[in-house]
């Protein structure tokens, strides 16, 4: 077992051990005590939690009150929480449904609102301004087209196999731990994952080919 | 062994087989031994170029949500997490209907409530005040005309037949004659000399 894995099973346990006590705080009507206990599974999930939901919204306010929502959700609903699962699992199924909904009212919102354009003051620009000054300009604006890139090319991937990219290469979940969120079985999510390395390969080395042959024009005109 | 499985052993792997062996040893957490790989050094090469391929994707990703969560806005989002739960739990506040409600009481209000009653007692004046002397005119108007008219009446000489009223009617008529002699427009005399008068008229 490596350290990692021993340090996941270390929280997991932990988490199981929270959990189960801010249920029975709830249940014996000790509710401030309740709060207290759930902070800590807050405080070691917030920031995974907020990670994975930029990633499916894109968008740092959304992301955030998705993310909010679903530890709310997560507290009020506790008492459905079973033991045998990882609390890690079973939130991370709450904090997904929760943004694939927020996608879709999203989608009919944008189908009737025109987009506001993004200005200097606009969510997109926080992290640039909060960010450190260690990378030099040509290169922070190198590593965003390149995120650029990405999110436009993971965007295009059906919702599965982009559920399944993300949970397993960004937070590296095992098969098993993708299948028990997306609810598919563990081959199915091999295949996904699988077919969205494939997909993301074709797409962003055409991105990358057109861009280069852009540029040559440019350089020879 | 077996041609095809030698063939098998020799033959580069293409990028779906390395994708396979990443997808597995991604599933897994552990990569399984693959013999042609071991052995191959160009298909281990580009085994890890899409190992690190898909890495920056990974650290890519991972960076800009750091970035886009630091600690601050954590913490403000937990805060607020907290609020909502608190919020959640707390009784719902019941507001009085306005008939039980408790009535408003301060200090100003004695002087507010005399300042809203000389308001009111001084538009019911000053209304009542106006309507007097509006009906003071209006009965001195009547007055006047009563006293006049009896002395008109009194004369027999009908108002219109007043000197002043037949000297403008005077007046009228010579300018009247005057323009009709006056023929300021010589093109139209001929039609004035066919136009009957009212003397020739016969009566």
């Amino acid at each position: 077992m490596t350290g990692a894995q021993a340090a996941g099973f270390t929280g997991r346990e932990a988490d199981s051990s929270a959990a189960s006590a801010v249920k029975a705080l709830q249940a014996g009507g000790r509710h401030a005590e309740a709060r207290e206990r759930y902070a800590e599974l807050v405080g070691r999930h917030q920031r995974r939690a907020s990670r994975i939901a930029f990633h499916y919204m894109r968008d740092v306010a959304e992301a955030d009150e998705a993310v909010q929502d679903a530890f709310v959700k997560a507290y009020s609903h506790l008492s459905s929480f079973r033991e045998e699962l990882p609390f890690e699992v079973w939130f991370t199924r709450i904090l997904i449904n929760g943004c694939l909904d927020r996608i879709k009212a999203r989608t009919r919102r944008e189908r009737w609102i025109a987009p506001m354009p993004d200005g200097p003051a606009g969510e997109r620009d926080f992290g640039e301004r909060v960010a450190g000054n260690d990378p030099s300009p040509e290169d922070q604006l190198l590593a965003r087209e390149r995120r650029e890139r990405l999110a436009r090319a993971l965007a295009k991937l059906p919702e599965r196999q982009r559920s399944v990219f993300m949970l397993s290469h960004y937070e590296g979940c095992t098969s098993r731990e993708v299948s028990v969120v997306t609810g598919l079985n563990e081959s199915t999510v091999r295949v996904h994952l699988f077919r969205a390395i494939r997909k993301l390969r074709t797409l962003l080395g055409e991105g990358h080919a057109a861009e280069t042959k852009v540029e040559k024009r440019r350089v020879h005109s | 062994m077996s041609i095809l499985n030698r063939l098998r052993l020799t033959a580069h792997l293409d990028d779906a087989g390395l994708t396979t062996i990443w997808t597995d040893a991604s599933a897994t957490g552990v990569r399984q031994s693959n013999a042609h790989l071991e052995s191959c050094s160009p298909c281990r090469a580009r085994y890890a170029e899409l190992a690190s391929w898909l890495e920056t994707l990974r650290l890519d990703a991972t960076t800009e949500a750091h970035e886009n969560f630091p600690p601050e806005r954590l913490a403000a989002q937990h805060a607020q997490i907290f609020r909502r739960l608190e919020a959640a739990e707390r009784p719902a506040r019941v507001i009085a209907f306005p008939r039980f409600a408790q009535p408003l009481t301060s200090r100003t209000s004695h002087a507010s409530r005399w300042i809203a009653a000389a308001a009111a007692a001084g538009l019911i004046v000053g209304v009542g005040v106006g309507q007097l002397m509006d009906l003071r005119h209006s009965l001195a108007r009547a007055t006047t005309d009563a006293r006049v008219a009896p002395t008109t009446m009194a004369r027999g000489v009908d108002p219109r037949m007043q000197p002043g009223n037949v000297t403008r009617d005077e007046a009228f008529l010579s300018d009247l004659d005057a323009s009709l002699s006056r023929a300021a427009v010589p093109e139209l005399r001929a039609l004035d000399a066919f136009t009957p008068r009212a003397s020739e008229l016969p009566r």
